[in-house]
């Protein structure tokens, strides 16, 4: 698999008391991901989804918010029972660019810890290391927040 | 966990985003955003700060200006850059919407497990 990372990144971490196996399956069984996946906000209903889980096979989440519904495509990349998930996600604000989501399921103890990488892809991004990108755009904030 | 909302703003912004990230994906770039987050700064300046040409430096600073992250103001023979705090603020933006949004859904996640698990215990058919 390929390391080298895209521009920009990025990475969320949450350690869950389940195993890899069990949290593997939520992600890419259709019941399970309907139910989780979705606005944690009270009052909204479970979400839509359509799974093809296989590699280069399609998903379909369609979120519904007081807004309307919000759709959420992709397709798999690899899928690594229960190690590595990694697909494309495209939503109405992602743009009309592809990007990448890479989840990761690392077990430590009783617990996993999941690792998910979401990386833009613009189309004549040069590949290069993630280094000080983050922390350009964080001080930014704070100066413009200040 | 808060209230989540899907704004529409990104799509709006989304061209100038992609320009604004593919010029951040280069070092350099990234450098002279960073030079110029200290203070503004004279191109003759930029270039001396790098061990680049200024040939190239020019052009890396052309890039910056299409993807509007900087701005040129040209006083006397003095150009002079800034930086454009709107363009930086919005891919900022984006990166903290995205980390929010799967904060969420793994916080989700793990209540969904917690719950299924607590089912099973007690023989409910889920």
């Amino acid at each position: 698999m390929t390391a080298v990372a895209s521009i920009p990144t990025v990475t969320v971490k949450r350690k869950i008391p389940a195993s890899a196996q069990e949290l593997f399956d939520a992600w890419l069984n259709p019941t399970s991901l309907a139910e989780w996946m979705r606005p944690c906000s009270s009052g909204t209903s479970r979400s839509t989804v359509e799974v093809d889980a296989r590699e280069g096979g399609a998903f379909v989440i369609v979120m519904h918010v007081p807004s309307g519904p919000v759709r959420h495509t992709g397709i798999y990349q690899t899928i690594d029972a229960p190690r590595r998930l990694v697909f494309t996600w495209n939503s109405p604000h992602t743009g009309p660019e592809e990007t990448l989501v890479t989840v990761e399921f690392r077990p430590d103890g009783q617990a996993t810890e999941i690792v998910i990488t979401h990386e833009r892809l613009p189309e004549t991004a040069q590949k290069g290391h993630t280094a000080g990108w983050t922390e350009i755009l964080e001080s930014l904030a704070k100066t413009i927040n200040a | 966990m808060v209230e989540y909302k899907f704004p529409s703003k990104f799509a709006r912004t989304s061209d100038r985003l992609d320009a604004a990230f593919s010029a951040m994906a280069d070092p350099t770039r990234r450098a002279i955003l960073a030079r110029l987050a200290l203070a503004d700064a004279r191109v003759t300046e930029i270039a001396g700060d790098f061990p680049v040409s200024l040939n190239s430096i020019s052009k890396h600073i052309k890039m910056l200006e299409r993807a509007e992250l900087v701005r040129r103001t040209v006083q006397g023979r003095d150009h002079i850059l800034s930086l454009n705090a709107e363009a930086m603020a919005d891919a900022a933006e984006w990166i903290e919407y995205y980390r929010q949004f799967w904060e969420d859904r793994l916080a989700s996640l793990e209540k969904f497990v917690i719950n299924q698990r607590k089912s099973a215990k007690k023989g409910k058919p889920k």
